[in-house]
Formats: structure tokens, sequence, C-alpha cells
């Protein structure tokens, strides 16, 4: 469907003719057949074509940098919000920045080094928005995750209205994302577009810029980690349950500013820059580790807080017997993950290369001990489709990480796959399908959204999609909203799905 | 190789964006973040190296559509490689090669770009690139009696390139060069009329048979000539001999330089004396094609291992950026007494490119030109007088720019410089 | 109005009151809100009582007020702000459910007080993210519901913190249970695998937690809570800083709070730390209060299990070398208050009486939230305007404290007063309402209004207001839930 020519003039009117298209060249760009793609270039803008949207009841769906996007397959608006791509302020006495939605995580993150602090960066990597999201990273110990480094923010409902939260509405400032009274941060994620948010960052006790030499894709670190009181290691354990145990102890102890429960597959692939070279290094890593493993990255803020980090952790790892990988004592390989992990430059390394896609079931919250046992589980039926060779072989471990010195976490599990591998592709799906049911039934977790049915998954968790699809209602009455990938697809009061969107997805031909 | 060849490559794209921006570590703010030139000025996703693999994508499965669109899509990009180096940090897998055969497929299908055909046009009547070529292409050399290589045995063959030989404000080059040649005592010659332009540019523009035609010219005159070594100035004509010829096995044996390299290797063996001052600070522009595309052709051949990896056998060796030159010109400029190097934030394999590229200079002056002003300001930004470069068509272009703009930045080759401190 | 009979059915005939002295105790507070008497008070045992209350409520469009917290209230919140109304007094839900050491968690119902939950979750090796000192009878739902500042801004990740999960009966009396307790599973078949109902977020990708917190009960009453709990330092070393710059002292709190070196991290005006310190009343409040510079940082040092003295000895290095160069000194003691002793009023709710009613009898709090280069200038701001309503600046406590690991700051300025004397009353009653507006003038952010000043704060944003009413129309379509209270 193309939209009629009045309607896609009145989209022109407000953006310019040059920020507006529905040929089918720029739709082959965006994987869809059917959306014209619009490039807003402010709040008023996005505001005015979302009030379109519901004038003519087209569908729309915002996105910044759109990683592995996930293209509905009907007839949309697309908001590609690539024009905005301010940093608004930087407050550093009050430790927050505010940006807009185009704003990537590596260009927060280098404005921010230069003052001694550090953003958040989604596991997905430093390419995706540094708008706070609802994206883990590996920086979590420190940086926190999510939503829960929101601070004020200007957004875009799903009927065009621009509300602006917190401070910003009372005085506009930006240093509180809460009130007057209940906190609307509690809907910002249902829908609508964020067209700017102050977000909170934290100390960066590293260099203002990395003393990077060499060239891609082998960049070095002219000095030596220890030099700037940085320490990177990768430790393996004998079971699980003493991983969990090092790292709760790390959380608690407050001594480590990332710990990625890396397996050795992410490890390899992390630090080596071709899918032979990492295969092979994945072959001596498996030989070497002892079990479910992570990588933990010290940081002092000056020496004798690094000595005391140092000294903790040798503890701990010796009261949990964990094992150093050897590889990654070497000061080059130390600083090759060092820079990588706290810039999150190589996450298409450890997800993509090797296959092209993964599928990924991922939990976010509490870690120890529910989720744990659920992907423990998952990863025996993970590990039957490697020996089938349908996905790409690695320990077949899950990995995960503390969050908030351990009082939150990520954990997840992965398989890598070719996408156009029917067989590999329909095994993932029923593994997918399988892991979720077992989340519900077992009442580990609430599973990865799409995985199953929503209103299947909703039933056994407090009926949230009822209350969700009501909130929806209220700020969407017009359903142009976004209704699939992270968010919600669209259920009425009586749970019943309600998507406008009657088009199956389209199986690429080969 | 064409497009088909490449599936396998546009359908590993994941969409990750890393081919808009210079690698991620490198990423020092929000300025000076953006690799490619085409999507920082036109945003739709299709201009990006991504985008057009995913359009390229969904025309092999689907069939090819010749819209406005796409054309414009298509030849609004200097083939500047920036996506490819962005991408293959971290990927393996092939992008301005696909982009490449993409424009090459569209121009065998009757889809050219009537700016470039008129480009082409010139190239197959007079042998030449340069716009509004007239007269002799040696005109340049009269009365400064150099070899004509094609008759006397000479150690280096200079090929001076359409740009230099044509446009007068670009000959100063050629004189530069040859009198720096001359000041060290090398045994060179030029081709005069038998000269003719290397086809690089042309290949870029997606004629391949055209460069093709220009690549089995030149080899056979420089067979006959018995030359041995190669040097140019022009960034295009290296790559096209080092790299292009090679790909299609016609370079044979030739050694190619580039005169950054020459002139290194000449002032390493104290061939080359720079003794007079030039009290200057200037800022190095990397052109795209003797940096992160003039690395050498790596020869391979193998299949696609069946199975979910996308891997070969034999294993296949990506060529990343990592082997371009960079370090000789740097070499040859703090080697003039008085030069203070300041670097700008896009250098060596993720370089912002000058503009020229691809044809751009051709069929769009205006986005070469925005191209070009974002390098300047850059450049400025550095607190350097000049920008100096090592391609001639990188120097027209940011000359171009600046007398729009006004800007008081002087733009120099290298050669020029070296002709100043000898 | 409901018959008794009806509210007895639910909730046992003892638990349902008419007795004029008890709803006086419900018609008024120490605020200045209008004086509306209840019509009934109830006291539900469980969360069923409450879902059937609420039921009810809806049946009959009565107003419920939930109460979780003893008496003397302040805000103004807990008293009705309809006729007709039944309050829901939820001081007899007194079940610590769960304290889980390995989770760092713990489970309460609403009516459980600081100084119930304190030695249940100490006997665990856990603590508490506490406001200051607050009075005995303060429940910990209560304060997380209105998100009050604590006193460990370190452990302040998101304002929504020490709050995890919450099972509440919304408005139109269905039951909801936000986080990671919304399932699957109840919460015994979720302990069974392994859950501790530690995660806030969600279910899916509204925030529920959120639009409870700070919603005075407007949105549904919540029958139990989680909420994170920090562990029990093996080793505290407490320090006080005198001084008369607050500039330097925001200084040195930026710090200590970005470099993650304290827990307890506070500032005091002398006139409230003699407030609390001062142990004979009246006699040593004058002295005290006069040994005092005029403001009064407190930090607080900690070491846990892993080498706790190297710990703290690293922490005090980069701790002195801060201090060294902004030019303060961190010491044992200020005066005559000790460092030692400040730690252990602030680890603990208030001795009887309340420390804020020691003084005069009442005292009313102005409270806001800011950033650190705006305090000064509203500080000066809140002065003026005691001068000029005849208000002893002598006589006005400040309280700063740094929450959210700094991402701002809270303000509160506290105005003692005798409540018998009608001329000090009405003094702080103008005062108020004047200061209120004149500061947020100033960019103060009134995040949590109440009183008579909580309409116009909060209507002032009208895109706001509507978004906020769409989400009471959900959560309570019939408007039962404490009428007249924000912009409801």
């Amino acid at each position: 469907m193309a939209i009629k020519k009045e309607v896609y003039k009145e989209f022109e009117d407000v953006v310019g003719a040059e920020n507006i298209s529905d040929d089918p060249a720029i739709k082959d760009a965006y994987r869809s057949p059917d959306i014209t793609v619009v490039l807003p270039g402010n709040t008023e803008e996005v505001a005015a074509v979302v009030k379109l949207c519901n004038k003519h009841k087209i569908p729309f769906k915002a996105q910044s940098t759109g990683w592995l996007l996930f293209a509905p397959t009907y007839d949309f608006i697309y908001l590609d919000l690539r024009r905005m791509n301010r940093i608004i302020e930087i407050n550093e006495k009050n430790m927050y920045a505010v940006v807009e939605p185009y704003v990537i995580s590596a260009e927060l993150q280098g404005e921010l080094f230069k003052r001694g602090m550090i953003c958040n960066v989604k596991g997905s990597g430093s390419t995706c928005t540094a708008i706070a999201m609802s994206g883990h990273g590996h920086m979590g110990l420190t940086t926190s995750t999510g939503d829960r480094n929101d601070l004020a923010t200007e957004w875009v409902t799903d009927e065009g209205e621009i509300i602006r939260i917190g401070t910003l509405g009372a005085s506009d400032e930006w240093f509180c994302g809460d009130g007057p009274g209940p906190s609307l941060r509690g809907i910002l994620r249902g829908g609508g577009v964020i067209t700017k948010q102050a977000t909170k960052v934290y100390h960066w006790p590293g260099p203002s810029e990395y003393p990077l030499e060499g060239l891609s894709p082998r960049y070095k670190l002219s000095k030596k980690p220890s030099e700037l009181n940085m320490m990177v290691r990768y430790f393996s354990f004998p079971s699980i349950e003493k991983l969990i145990e090092a790292e709760l102890k790390i959380g608690e102890a407050e001594i480590a500013f990332e710990l990625m429960g890396f397996n050795p597959s992410m490890v390899s692939s992390n630090i080596t820059t071709s899918n032979e070279e990492d295969f092979a290094t994945l072959d001596k890593f498996t030989k070497e580790v002892q079990g479910p493993g992570f990588m933990v990255i010290i940081t002092g803020n000056y020496d004798e807080d690094f000595a005391y980090k140092k000294k903790a952790l040798e503890q701990i790892i010796k009261e949990t017997d964990g094992k150093s990988l050897k590889a990654v004592e070497d000061p080059d390989v130390e600083a090759t993950l060092l820079f990588q992990c706290t810039r999150v430059s190589a996450s298409i390394r450890e997800t993509f290369r090797a296959g092209g896609m993964f599928s990924s079931m991922m939990v976010q919250g509490q870690r120890y001990d529910n989720h744990v046992r659920w992907l423990e589980e998952a990863a025996v039926w993970k590990r039957d489709l490697i020996k089938k060779e349908l996905v790409i072989a690695d320990d077949g471990q899950q990995f995960g990480w503390g969050e908030e010195q351990g009082h939150l976490g990520h954990s997840e599990i992965f398989c890598r796959y070719n996408p156009y591998d029917e067989k590999s592709s329909e095994a993932v799906q029923k593994w997918m399908e399988r892991v979720g049911k077992r989340a519900l039934d077992g009442c580990f977790a609430v599973p990865s959204m799409g995985v199953l049915p929503v209103d299947v998954v909703g039933k056994k968790v407090s009926n949230y999609h009822i209350w969700f699809g009501k909130l929806k209602k209220a700020f969407d009455p017009n359903g142009v909203g976004e209704q699939t990938g992270f968010s919600y697809v669209g259920a009425d009061s009586s749970g019943a799905h309600t998507s406008i969107y009657q088009k199956k997805p389209e199986k690429t031909k080969k | 190789m064409a497009i088909e060849d490449y599936r396998g490559d546009v359908e590993m794209c994941c969409r990750c964006s890393a081919c808009k921006h210079i690698p991620l570590q490198k990423v020092k703010g929000v300025e000076h973040s953006y690799a490619c030139p085409s999507i920082a000025k036109y945003n739709f996703h299709a201009y990006s190296g991504s985008g057009r693999l995913l359009i390229a994508k969904e025309m092999l499965t689907n069939g090819f559509k010749y819209t406005d669109k796409l054309l414009h899509i298509v030849y609004n990009c200097q083939m500047c490689g920036a996506c490819d180096t962005s991408c293959k940090y971290a990927m393996d897998m092939e992008v301005l090669l696909p982009i490449n055969e993409f424009r090459i497929r569209c121009v065998e299908a009757g889809h050219s770009h009537p700016a470039l055909d008129k480009v082409i046009n010139s190239l197959r009547k007079q042998g030449t690139m340069g716009p509004g070529a007239r007269g002799k292409r040696a005109a340049w050399a009269e009365g400064l009696g150099l070899k004509n290589a094609t008759k006397e045995k000479v150690e280096v063959y200079y090929h001076v390139g359409c740009l230099t030989s044509y446009d007068k404000n670009y000959q100063k080059l050629a004189k530069a060069t040859a009198k720096i040649l001359k000041k060290a005592g090398v045994n060179f010659g030029i081709g005069y009329e038998n000269e003719s332009c290397c086809g690089g540019r042309a290949f870029q523009m997606g004629y391949k048979e055209d460069f093709l035609k220009q690549a089995k010219k030149n080899m056979d005159m420089l067979k006959d000539s018995g030359v041995k070594t190669l040097v140019t100035s022009c960034a295009d004509g290296y790559q096209a001999f080092k790299v292009l010829y090679d790909k299609y096995n016609l370079k044979g044996d030739l050694e190619v330089l580039h005169i950054t390299e020459y002139l290194a290797r000449l002032i390493k063996e104290g061939r080359l004396k720079l003794n007079k001052k030039v009290n200057m600070t200037v800022t190095y522009h990397d052109p795209c094609y003797l940096g992160r595309l003039g690395e050498p052709w790596i020869h391979w051949e193998g299949k696609r291992i069946p199975g979910y990896k996308f891997v070969f056998d034999p294993p296949k060796e990506y060529r990343r950026g990592t082997n371009g030159v960079y370090e000789p010109p740097r070499e040859v400029i703090t080697s003039i007494p008085g030069v203070k190097l300041s670097e700008m934030d896009r250098i060596k394999e993720y370089a912002w490119c000058c503009g020229a590229g691809g044809g751009v200079n051709q069929s769009n002056p205006e986005f070469a030109s925005w191209t070009a002003m974002e390098r300047i300001e850059e450049a400025e930004s550095t607190g350097a007088e000049a920008i100096a470069s090592a391609c001639p068509w990188c120097e027209k272009n940011f000359n171009e720019a600046i007398k729009e703009s006004g800007s008081d930045l002087k733009v120099y080759d290298i050669v020029e410089l070296v002709e100043k401190a000898i | 109005m409901i018959k008794a009979e009806r509210l007895a059915k639910i909730v046992g005939a003892g638990n349902v009151s008419q007795k004029p002295a008890v709803l006086e105790a419900y018609s008024a507070d120490m605020s200045f809100v209008n004086t509306i008497k209840p019509d009934y008070v109830v006291k539900p045992r469980n969360s069923d009582d409450i879902a059937k209350l609420v039921k009810l409520a809806n049946k009959t469009q009565t107003p419920l007020v939930p109460v979780s917290s003893g008496g003397p209230h302040f805000r103004g919140d807990t008293v009705p702000g309809a006729g007709g109304a039944v309050i829901v007094d939820l001081t007899k839900m007194k079940k610590v459910i769960r304290v889980d050491r390995f989770h760092r968690v713990a489970m309460v119902e609403p009516g459980v007080t600081f100084g119930e939950l304190i030695p249940a979750v100490e006997k665990e090796g856990l603590r508490l993210n506490m406001p200051l000192v607050p009075r005995k009878s303060k429940t910990v739902v209560g304060s997380m519901l209105e998100r009050e500042p604590v006193v460990m801004p370190k452990y302040q990740w998101d304002i929504s913190d020490p709050l995890a999960c919450i099972e509440v009966v919304f408005g139109n009396g269905e039951v909801f249970r936000t986080g990671q307790a919304a399932g699957p599973g109840t919460i015994e078949e979720q302990w069974a695998a392994g859950g501790a109902q530690k995660t806030p977020y969600g279910p899916g990708p509204a925030q529920w937690n959120r639009l409870v917190q700070g919603a005075q009960g407007t949105m549904g009453i919540v029958t139990w809570a989680s909420l994170r709990c920090e562990i029990l330092p093996k080793l505290e070393e407490p320090f006080l800083v005198g001084s008369s710059d607050l500039n330097k002292f925001f200084e040195l709190i930026h710090w200590l709070i970005r470099l993650r070196l304290v827990n307890e991290c506070l500032v005091l005006n002398n006139v409230n730390l003699a407030a609390l310190a001062a142990k004979k009343w009246p006699g040593d409040y004058p002295d005290l209060k006069d040994s005092l510079p005029p403001w009064v940082l407190f930090f607080n040092v900690a070491g846990y299990d892993y080498f706790p003295e190297d710990r703290v000895k690293a922490q005090m290095k980069g701790i002195s070398d801060i201090t060294n160069r902004i030019g303060l000194e961190a010491v044992r003691a200020v005066g005559r208050v000790s460092a030692a002793e400040m730690l252990k009023m602030v680890q603990r709710p208030s001795a009887e009486p309340y420390w804020k009613l020691r003084y005069k009898g009442a005292c009313h709090d102005i409270f806001f939230i800011t950033t650190y280069e705006k305090l000064e200038g509203q500080i000066g701001v809140m002065y003026e305007l005691a001068n000029e309503f005849g208000y002893p600046a002598s006589d006005m406590g400040i309280y700063l404290q740094p929450i959210v690991q700094g991402a701002n700051c809270h303000c509160e300025f506290n105005l003692f007063y005798d409540p018998q004397n009608p001329g000090e009353l009405n003094r702080v009653e103008e005062l108020s309402s004047f200061a209120v507006t004149s500061l947020m003038a100033t960019g103060a952010f009134f995040s949590r209004p109440y009183d008579k000043s909580a309409r116009m704060i909060v209507n002032r944003d009208a895109a706001y207001v509507a978004a906020l009413t769409k989400v009471k129309e959900i959560l309570d379509p019939n408007k039962v839930m404490n009428p007249g209270k924000l912009c409801f």
C-alpha cells in the first residue's frame, strides 16, 4: 500500500520533501515493502507526524539506528529519527546527560570520557541509541540498567501529545523524572516516541581517551591496563554454583567495574578478527577452562583503591575455586578486552559474525538463582541442537551478569545460526518456545517478548497484558502506535489480540 | 565476479549501523563520528553501506527495479570504502565490492548517469577522465627535457594522471614531481602521449569494460617499455595499478608506488635531502584510494562451506583497510624542516572522504562540495593553516569548496611542500 | 453511607470504628488541609479484606483513604479530601513476611514500622536504606510509597529505591502484583523456583510501581511490598564536617558519592542537628545549637566482608585527598555532637517524642528536589521569606539530602512552631504557602506535592494532568481512592 497522494503531501508539508519517501529502493533498505519513511527533525515534527497518523489511522513505528530491525510487514509510517542527533546538555555536577534519540552510545561516551564520566551502554553495542531504553549492558554492575537511568523525559504519546515528564514539565530542567505525584516514567515504554531524555551517568576512572595505536581491526593500547589502574581477567569455575557464589561476592564487595558472564566463545569472538581465528581460539580456550566463567574488569579510582579491589578479588576467586584463563593475562589481550568491553564496540563479533543471526532468550532482573536454574535447562536443550549441527557450536552455556553490584542482573542464552537454513531456523524457533514455556510452567521468569503469545504469558503474570492493553488503549485510542518487537502486541481488555496488522510475515525467498 | 556472487555477503548484514560511523573505539564525541558522507547528507538508511546491501539483497531476490530514487542512491556514493572498513572491524563480509558490482550492474543494464556518460565518452575519445581536456597530455612537460619511458630505458615510470596532466591548476604538481625526482637523481621517464587514463575512476563509476580496456592498454605499453617500477602522484591511479590491475591479473610483476612512498624511500636512502625550512602547521588528509582502499589485492578463490557459519574453504582473508599507505605520507611531511603535523579526528583507515570519488564530482558537484566542506571544517578544527593531501582530485575538490565558503585554509599536495623544501 | 455491618462482615466487627474520638483523630493532621471527618475507620487484617473493601467502595461510591503509618501525620494525604470517606487503617497488618539475606531483600505488610523491621533484617546481616530518623509509627511501606529520600545515596540507583515489588489492590478492586512478583506463579511458587520478588520493573513494558509511588493512595491500596536491603557493614567509620561554606560541601559531596566512598551522606544545619541530638529538653538544645557551625555534613565509611579495614583505609585515603584539595576537614566530632552518636541516630527511627516535635510541639516541612548549584539561592529565598513573614530564621531547620546517587538533592525546610500559639501557626501556614510559589520560581521541583499547594503544583502542566488522569481512569475508574488529592 502506498499512502494516498494527498495524505503523503500532508506528511511532506511537515518534514519537507527531502525528508519523506515511499520509493521502493528506500523501503528495501528498511526491509519493509509497504512503508513510507519519514525523517523528522525535531519534537514538533514528530508530534505533527504522529497526529497525522492518528488522523488517517496509519500505524507508525519510530526507531533510531534500528539494530537488527524488527520490521513489521505491514503498511506503516516509519519514523527514522536520524536527524535528531544532538547532545543537549551534559551536567557534570549532577551526573546526567540529555540526548536526542539518534545520539549513539559511542558518541555520548566519547564526550563523557573527556569529563571523567561514562554512561551505560546496552549489550547490543555502542552503535545503539544512548537513550536509556530497556537495554541491559556489560557495565551494569556500575552503570545500572535500562529505564533505571532515566531522569526527565520529553515524550510524544501515540496520540501526538507532547508530555514533559518530571522537572522538564515543571521548570524546563532535566534533573528529575518523577512527579509531581506518581511518575509517568511508569508508562514511557508502552509506546510513543522519546524525543529527548536525561540519563544518569557515572564516574569513569579511565583515560579521557584510550591511548590506541594500530589500525583496524587490531587496535592496541599503547599502555598496559595496569598502568591505567585497570585489570581484566577471565575466570572459569568448576560449577555454575561456584560461579554464582563468586559473582555475588564480587557484587557485594563492590570491587568490580564490570562483570560479564561471557562464555569462552564470546571471549574468543571478542578478541579475534576473523571467524577462523575465532574458532581456533575457542578450541584452545575450551580445553583450558574448567566450567562456566565470567570476565571481570577492576578499575581503581586511585592506587590504594585499585590495590584493595585486586586483593579482595584474589581472595574471592580463591574461595570459589576460580581459575584464570592464561590468554587474558597477556597484557595485549587484556587491553583489547578492556577497551572493547567498556566501549562495547564488539558485540557484533560475539553475535553476528559467525552466522549472521542469533536468537536469544534473555531475561532481566533477579538473576540468582531462579533465572540461572531455568537457563541451565535451556542450555541442555541447546547442546542437543549443537550436537545435531543445527546451531553454531560453542560451549552451549548460558551467560549473564549482575547489575547494580549484583542486586539485579541479566541472564541470557543464545543460539547462533544461519537464518536462511530452514531446518536451523525452525529448530531454533522450537527451542525458544520450549524454553519460554518452561519459564512459565516452572515459575522462573517471564520469557522474552514475542516467544509465546502475549495472552498465554499474561494470564500467568497478573494479567498484565489486560492492564497494559487498557493503558495502550487510553494512550493510543486509534491503535497507530508501536505494536511489535520489544513493545506490546495489542490486546483489548479481554486479552484478545486486537492488532490491526493482519498480514503474516512473508518468507524470504532463496 | 558479479553482484550475484556476493549474495552471501549482502545477506549477512545485520543492520548494526557500524557502517555509518568510524570504528567505535575511535569515536570521541558527536563531532566527527560519521564515516559515510552519503548517509550523513541524505539521512535515509538506503544511503548507508548497510542500506545498499539490503537493497541488493532485495533485488537479488525479487528482481532489479531501477527507479530514479534507486539511481540517486547508487550514484550518490563516493565509493570511499569507509563503510567497508567500519563493518569489517567486527564482521567477515564484503561491503564495498558488492556496492561497486551493483553500480556496474546498473551501467550494464543501461542505467548509467548522464554526467558520467560524458566523462566516459571523453575517456573513450581521448584516453582521459580529466574534465575539459584539451591539447596534448604532456603539454605540461614541454621544455623540461624529461625522458620518454616508452623510448628510453628508465628506472622509474612516472604516471602523471589525467587531472594533473590536463588541468592548468594542477600541472604544477607534475612539474614539482619531476623537479623532485630530478633533484634526487632518479632515472625516470613519462609516457608522453602514450600515457592513458588508468581507468580506475571508470571502474568506480561502474564502467567495468572501459576500465578493462584502459588497463590492458596501459599494461601493454608498460610491458613494451620494460619498466619495472611505476610511480604515480594520483591516489586513484595508485589504486588502479596496484589493486585493480592485480585483481584482474593484469599487473604482473610491476612494482607500483605512490609518490609519497617513493619519496619516503628516497629520503631514507639519503638520495633526497630536504634542507629548506617550511614553517607551516599542516594536517594530512588520507585519500581513500591511497589509504584504506590502497591495500594490496588478496588473490583468493574458494567456496563457502555449507552450513550455518559464513566461512570458506580455503579460509578467506579479508582486506580490512589495515595495509593501506598511511605512514609514508606522514614520514615525508614530518621530514620537512619547520612543518608541524596536526592530525584530524578521522584519519588513516577511517578518514573522511574528500567528496570527489565515485564520479560524484561530476554527477553531483553540490554533494561533492558538501563532503569537502565537512573535511575543511575538520581540518580547521586542528588549528592547521593548511591541509595537505596526496591526490589531485582531493586537492581540487578542497580548493573548490574553499572558494565557495571563503575559508582561509590552504591546500597543498605533499609534492608541493617537498618542492618548497629542496 | 455504607452500613457498618457491611464493613464488619469484611474486616470483623472489632475492626470497624465510628467512635467520635477515633474519627476525630483522622479528620485532621498537622498539615493545613481542611478538616473533613471520615465516616468510619476500618482495620483490615489481610489483602483479602482490602480487596473486598475496595469492591464494596466501588459498588457504593465510597471514598477510601488508605493509611499505613500511625500518627501524628504531617502531610494531609491521610485526611479525607471528600465527605463520606472510610479510613482504611493498615496498621494491623504487621507481618514481616520474609527476610532473605542471599537475595538482599525483605517483604513486609504495610503496617510494619522501621523499628519493627530493622531488628528482623539485622538478624540476617542486612540493613535498610532509611529516611532520616523517621517517627516511631512511620511504616516502611508508607515511606517507600511516598518516595521519601533515603540517607545512603550511593545505594539509591533510582528514585523508586529501595522499593522493589508491591501487591496492590487497584481502585477497581482487582489485585495486581508489580515487577517480578507479577508472575509467573504465586509468590510461594516463585519462592520455590528461587524467585525473591526483587526486580522492580515490569511486568511488560510499563513500570507499574512508579504509578503507585507518589500517588498518595489515589491509585490503590498496597497490601505488601518487597524492598531491597543492603548488607550490614563489618566496620563503620563515621565523620562530621563543619563549615559555613555550602559550596565547598557540595563539591565534597559530589566526589564522595561519585567515587562511591561513603554510605550515609547528608547535611543538616545547626538547628536540625541540635534538634536531633539534644537529649535533655529544653536545656541541652540552645547550647548544643550554639556549639555547632552553620552547616554540618555527616558521612559514614564502611567495610564489608572482605578486608574491611583495608577497604576503609583505602576509602579514607581517597576522602582525605578530596578534603585536602577542597579545604575541609573530616573529624570525629563537631561542637558537642559526635559522629558516632550521629551514626547511631540515623540508623534507627526516632525515639519518642518524634525529634521534630521536641522543640516546639509541631513542625511543618517544606521540601522539594533541586540541584546543588541552585541550593544556595533557594536557601537565601527561604531566609528572606522567613524574615518577611516574621518567622525566626534561627528556628528553621534545614536538611539537605543528596539522592539518586547524587543526580539531585532533596532540600527540606523544617518550620518548628508551637501549635497552641495561633500567631505562630498562622505565620507558618502563610509562609509555607508563599514559599512554595516563590521556590518554584527558582526551579525547586515539588515532586511530592502535599497539603493545600498540591493541586496548584500538579495542575501547572495540563498535558501531564491529562496523562495522569488517563492512568487514574484505568486504575480507579469510579474514583473511590482518596478523592481530592493531587489533581483528582
